[in-house]
């Protein structure tokens, strides 16, 4: 009882949201403000989309007796990150004619945009409904986009395990018609029974939920900072079944001993679809219903399971599913990578595997890599995925279709930036952060790319540079570009400020550890000058920096 | 001489009387008399009707004609008041005895209300030989074209038959003690009979000029936000011992920019600290240059007088005295002083007032839009609003309270409604904060528009703050270029057209502010239109209807 009188306030929202309406068609009227009103800020997540604002500009705008410069981020659901061209055609002319330009690719394997304001939302989920796109569930507590290993090449029977992206979401949605309602003025339904939502109710999850499908050897999509990692069980070309490994959950706050970063455990395997799916489903239900909802900080499974126990997790799934799970089936990963430049599928189609920095899509003065893409999507020639290393794979090319996107990747030197960027480079990952991030305390993206550009030196100086050291930004401990499972996990604490984390492994199996706190720049380059010295000279033969560190640096 | 009804009475009172009371009632009579406080012994009238018209826009004729016209009825004069937009100038040909009070506004222009009647004397060959009149002119001798308007008028209604009955009378700001003597002149006149065209009135008097007060910056902040094509300057000044009331406004003499002067003295190669006369005293060249006389954008009238001065033919334009100059020399230093003697004084800018003086205590707050334009593509700046916009906190300068009584708030439970885009809003935000310090119980709603919401929306957190705590019942806003078509308050006004008038008919009072040719025209015929449509009224009955409101101040404007 004495739970339900602290719930959190965000319970509260939940549930008088009236199927996760809310007061939000009231607010987008109201004239004299570009934000919604405060309790819709919370619902408005669940429709895919931040309240955000311009974070550079409060205190200038403050002085102006200006609000702050609002605006909206929409995420869109793509299970698996998977569009077609003439979607990512509509993509781009959306970012331009409702935002700000820039396409985001995400750390889960789908595109964001930023800066929509207030009055071009509506007009924005018009346009994506017409590519038959949309955000439902992006955000919020609720299962998020599911992630699946991006690259064909990995399997011959990718396509099949692609396919459970696709299902699971669907399993997986909401039931409330609030988003056609809202952004789409369907009529209303006449009967409420229509929308009752056996999974869901009326509270939803008690926090954010994400899922994300492996296929060994690549560990592309970090299957286990996931909620439920599912990992593909393939023996001779054929999808046996999946291991399930649950818990899984990155983010932490600083100063708090309490919260911390987990990585899935694996608790059995399913060896059909049905199974799969009532498991996953399942386990939601018993999320739902035993997560914390009175302290958000605590919320995600893995507190759930950590607090009732894993054996206890495992059977109360077993009773609820009323099936047994089998014994974990043996899988390795032997690498977490992008296969950048040109591939090919055992089917014959090829891919591009394009390096986007930070996964921002824009022209600039070094490249024009929106343009080229608009241009590779106008040819209708290649689909578009998404990794999630933010990085486009331009896919399915049949072989007589090759010439004409090697012409466009050439005529925008988009091959050279791909194929000449560093190893450090094409495999750092930093999250948005300022300035449209509401959490962050310190840059992420715009930042990280002048930080390697002062790393590859001191590579080049020790010969380092073809090592692939994975080096992960965020700008504060959510870990949104996942940096505790990063050989190098820089995390903000303040503006110019980091922590320092090292002795992750290089495959996302093992967590790093904060090796020293709050560094400005300088103090990193220089601690990462010495421990690459010394990489240098004392390494094992094969061993790379994160294990290297792991033995030899003293963590606190 | 004395009633019959009087005499008694007097009688009943002396012989009820001690004698020590009757000197004491003897004194105080001769007290009285002497004062003067006694009402004036009516003028034995030879006329029967006088009609008495006032043209005005900030309400100091009207306020002066209504004095005139108490009094005349007192002196047992049938007088007529009219204000001169509701005078009907098919009349004019049938009055016999007629006085003008009217001002001069914008650059030598009648007030907007007098414009009709000005263009209809100007425009018609009236024949107006019965007409008797005389002619009060309000003005400010620091504008170039002191009094014009009434100037033309009392030359017009001459030279269309009529009869002066006094000459025309031109007073300053300082015009209640020559427009009151006037006025006893044009009385005692009528009275006598004499009506030959007697001469303007001898009354010499030194004008007192304004109230100027020194203001000290304590605030200077562009409101428009990052990326916007306007500024607009929220500036706070500190001044003790000003008075003003929610729709006044100050007036500001703008200095020119000190390297233009310079650039000017150096040009013409006048010593800078040479005095010459000014009005009634002596001041430098360069101060001359630099406070008291234009010499950017001169008036197509300054250049011709110019082109005599130099003897050399100059096209009709406005131009900076710099370049009339550069391309029309002067012979030397002497013929620039003449050349100083032609130039006109530099003319205030007015500015509403944003604050209240119950929220604000000794503080003005003025909004400030950065007048800018390009000339042969260069961009140049308003004189005055570029000076005002550079002005730093703790820096000081003069300004002067223009009241305005032809823009006030109704009583506290009246409610109101507000039209101020752009800089317009600037007087709202006082009205508004007026009524939030007094608590004032009647609703307001504000209509407010410009370019863009997320950087040109004025006062906004102000805005949203008295929405939330009540004092604004209802905020429209328009911003004309963030969507494909053009969105302006008058579209907001037409979408909310039921309730708008739903709130006329409840007592509203309608105030608009700001730019004059374009938006207030605009905004008046939508109200009319609305007024039509919602009220179920024709064209006429609509138009009588707005003027009805105006008549009974319901409707007021403060537009420029
Ligand atoms: C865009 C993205 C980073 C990127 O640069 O790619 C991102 C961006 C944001 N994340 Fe994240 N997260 C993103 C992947 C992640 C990941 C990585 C992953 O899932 O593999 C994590 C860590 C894994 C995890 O969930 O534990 C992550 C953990 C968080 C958290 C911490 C959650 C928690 O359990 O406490 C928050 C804060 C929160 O939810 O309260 C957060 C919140 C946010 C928000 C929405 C900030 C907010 O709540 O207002 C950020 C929006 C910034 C912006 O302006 O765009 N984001 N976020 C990623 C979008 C993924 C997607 O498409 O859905
Ligand atoms: C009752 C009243 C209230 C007012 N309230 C406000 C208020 O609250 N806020 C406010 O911002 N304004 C207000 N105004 C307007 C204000 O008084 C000024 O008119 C305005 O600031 C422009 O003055 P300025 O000296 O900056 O521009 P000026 O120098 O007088 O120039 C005015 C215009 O003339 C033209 N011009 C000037 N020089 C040149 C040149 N060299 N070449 C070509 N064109 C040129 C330009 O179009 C320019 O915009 C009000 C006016 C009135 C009558
Ligand atoms: C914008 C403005 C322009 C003016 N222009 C002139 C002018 O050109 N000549 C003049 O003599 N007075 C001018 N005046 C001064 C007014 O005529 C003077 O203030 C008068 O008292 C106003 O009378 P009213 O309230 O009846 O309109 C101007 C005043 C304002 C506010
Ligand atoms: S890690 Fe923090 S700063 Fe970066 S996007 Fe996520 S919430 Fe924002």
């Amino acid at each position: 009882m004495s739970e339900k009188i602290s719930l959190s306030p965000i319970e509260r929202i939940k549930k008088e949201s009236h199927g996760l309406r809310g007061t939000i068609v009231e607010g987008l009227k109201d004239e004299i403000t570009g934000a919604i009103r405060e309790d819709d800020q919370a619902v408005i997540k669940f429709h895919g989309m931040y309240q955000q604002d311009d974070r550079d500009l409060r205190e200038e705008r403050a002085a102006q007796k200006l609000e702050r410069l609002y605006s909206f981020m929409i995420r869109l659901r793509l299970p698996g990150g998977f569009l077609k061209p003439e979607q990512w055609i509509a993509t781009h002319e959306i970012a331009d004619g409702n935002a700000s330009g820039v396409i985001k690719i995400t750390s889960r394997q789908t595109l964001q945009l930023h800066g929509l304001i207030k009055s071009s939302i509506k007009p924005t989920i018009r346009s994506f409904n017409e590519a038959k796109l949309d955000s439902i569930a992006t955000c919020g507590d609720i299962n998020r986009n599911v992630l699946c290993s991006s690259h064909p090449r990995q399997s011959s029977i990718h396509e099949t395990v692609f396919g459970y992206a696709e299902k699971i979401s669907e399993m997986l949605m909401p039931k409330t018609r609030a988003y056609y309602e809202i952004w789409l003025d369907e009529e209303k339904l006449a009967d409420k029974k229509d929308e009752e939502d056996p999974l869901y109710q009326d509270r939803y999850m008690p926090r954010k939920f994400k899922i994300g499908i492996a296929i060994p050897p690549n560990n592309d999509v970090d299957v286990f900072a996931n909620d439920i990692g599912l990992i593909a069980i393939i023996e001779n070309k054929r999808l046996l079944g999946f291991n399930l490994a649950i818990g899984g959950g990155l983010s932490t706050t600083h100063g708090s001993k309490e919260t911390y970063a987990r990585l899935g455990t694996v608790i059995g395997f399913c060896d059909n679809e049905e199974k799969t799916l009532k498991s996953i489903y399942e386990v939601l239900t018993i999320q739902r219903d035993h997560g914390n909802r009175s302290d958000r900080k605590l919320a995600r499974l893995k507190y759930t399971l950590d607090r009732l126990g894993v054996d206890w997790f495992k059977n109360e799934l077993e009773q609820r599913t009323g099936f047994a799970l089998d014994l974990p089936r043996p899988y390795e990963f032997t690498q977490r990578t992008d296969y950048f430049g040109w591939h090919q599928s055992e089917q014959g189609l090829w891919y591009y595997t394009v390096f986007v920095e930070n996964g921002r899509v824009m022209d600039d003065e070094t490249v024009m890599l929106k343009s080229a893409l608009l241009d590779i999507a106008k040819t209708g020639k290649a689909n578009f995925r998404f990794t999630c290393n933010q990085n486009v794979i331009l896919a399915d090319i049949r072989k007589e279709d090759k010439p004409v996107i090697q012409e466009v990747l050439e005529r925008y030197r988009i091959n050279r930036l791909t194929e000449l960027a560093s190893p450090i480079r094409r495999n750092s990952m930093a999250c948005v952060a300022l300035n449209t991030c509401p959490l962050a305390l310190a840059e992420g993206q715009r930042y990280l790319p002048s930080l390697i550009s002062k790393i590859e030196p001191m590579l080049r100086r020790y010969g380092l540079d073809q090592e692939e050291i994975v080096i992960r930004m965020t700008g504060c401990p959510n870990g949104c570009a996942r940096p505790y499972i990063a050989e190098i996990g820089l995390v903000g604490t303040a503006i110019g400020r980091y922590n320092l984390h090292m002795g992750g492994d290089r495959l996302g199996e093992r967590l790093n550890k904060i090796y020293k706190e709050n560094l400005d720049e300088s103090a990193i380059l220089s601690e990462l000058d010495g421990w690459l010295s010394r990489f240098k000279s004392e390494r094992k033969p094969g061993e790379s920096f994160g294990d290297f560190a792991l033995r030899e640096v003293k963590f606190k | 001489m004395i009633g019959d009804i009087k005499l008694r009475t007097l009688q009943e009172l002396v012989e009820n009387s001690t004698k020590e009371e009757l000197i004491w009632i003897n004194g105080y009579l001769a007290g009285l008399v002497k004062t003067n406080t006694l009402p004036e012994a009516p003028v034995k009238s030879s006329i029967n009707k006088l009609t008495i018209v006032f043209g005005t826009d900030t309400g100091n004729s009207k306020k002066l004609a209504s004095e005139f016209a108490l009094k005349a009825k007192k002196s047992g004069v049938n007088a007529k008041l009219l204000g001169l937009d509701q005078y009907r100038l098919s009349d004019l040909q049938k009055e016999e005895y007629f006085l003008v009070v009217m001002s001069t506004h914008g650059d030598g222009e009648p007030p907007s209300a007098a414009k009709k009647f000005y263009d209809y004397i100007h425009e018609n060959a009236l024949q107006l030989d019965k007409l008797n009149y005389s002619v009060l002119a309000l003005g400010d001798t620091a504008y170039p074209l002191f009094c014009k308007a009434g100037e033309d008028v009392d030359a017009r209604l001459q030279n269309l038959g009529a009869t002066r009955v006094m000459g025309l009378q031109k007073c300053d700001t300082d015009f209640e003690t020559d427009a009151r003597a006037w006025f006893e002149n044009v009385l005692k006149t009528l009275g006598s009979g004499a009506q030959a065209g007697a001469a303007a009135p001898a009354i010499q008097r030194k004008s007192t000029g304004k109230r100027n007060h020194t203001g000290t910056i304590l605030f200077n902040a562009n409101l428009n936000g990052r990326g916007s094509s306007k500024q607009t300057y929220h500036i706070e000044i500190a001044a003790d011992d000003v008075q003003y009331q929610p729709g006044d406004s100050i007036g500001i003499v703008p200095e020119n920019p000190v390297e233009i002067v310079m650039a000017v003295i150096e040009l013409v190669n006048i010593n800078k600290d040479r005095k010459l006369a000014y009005r009634d005293g002596e001041v430098t060249v360069f101060e001359l240059l630099k406070k008291k006389l234009s010499i950017v954008y001169l008036p197509e009238r300054v250049v011709k007088q110019y082109s005599s001065v130099v003897r050399q033919d100059i096209p009709s334009t406005r131009i900076d005295l710099l370049n009339l100059l550069k391309i029309y020399p002067v012979r030397d230093a002497a013929q620039f002083e003449e050349v100083i003697g032609i130039l006109e004084p530099i003319t205030p800018r007015l500015y509403s007032i944003a604050s209240s003086p119950v929220a604000h205590t000794g503080e003005v707050h003025i909004a400030v839009a950065r007048q800018c334009f390009t000339v042969n593509e260069e961009v140049g700046y308003g004189l005055c609003s570029d000076y005002l916009a550079a002005l730093q906190v703790n820096a000081t300068f003069e300004f002067y309270v223009h009241k305005n009584s032809q823009f006030k708030l109704p009583a506290p439970n009246v409610d109101v409604i507000m039209i101020g885009p752009g800089a317009g809003l600037a007087p709202f935000r006082s009205f508004i904060e007026e009524r939030d310090t007094t608590g004032a119980s009647g609703r307001n709603w504000l209509f407010y528009g410009d370019q863009h919401f997320e950087t040109d929306f004025l006062y906004q957190t102000e805005i949203q703050n008295f929405v939330q705590t009540g004092v604004l019942t209802k905020v429209n806003v328009a911003f004309s270029r963030d969507q494909a078509e053009k969105i302006y308050v008058q579209h907001r006004i037409l979408q909310h057209q039921a309730e708008f008038y739903s709130w006329l008919e409840s007592g509203a009072h309608v105030y608009i502010c700001g730019a004059k040719d374009t938006m207030s025209v605009a905004v008046e015929n939508t109200l009319l239109k609305l007024i039509e449509e919602v009220g179920n009224k024709t064209e006429e009955q609509a138009s009588a209807y707005l003027n009805e409101l105006k008549e009974r101040g319901r409707y007021q404007k403060d537009v420029y």
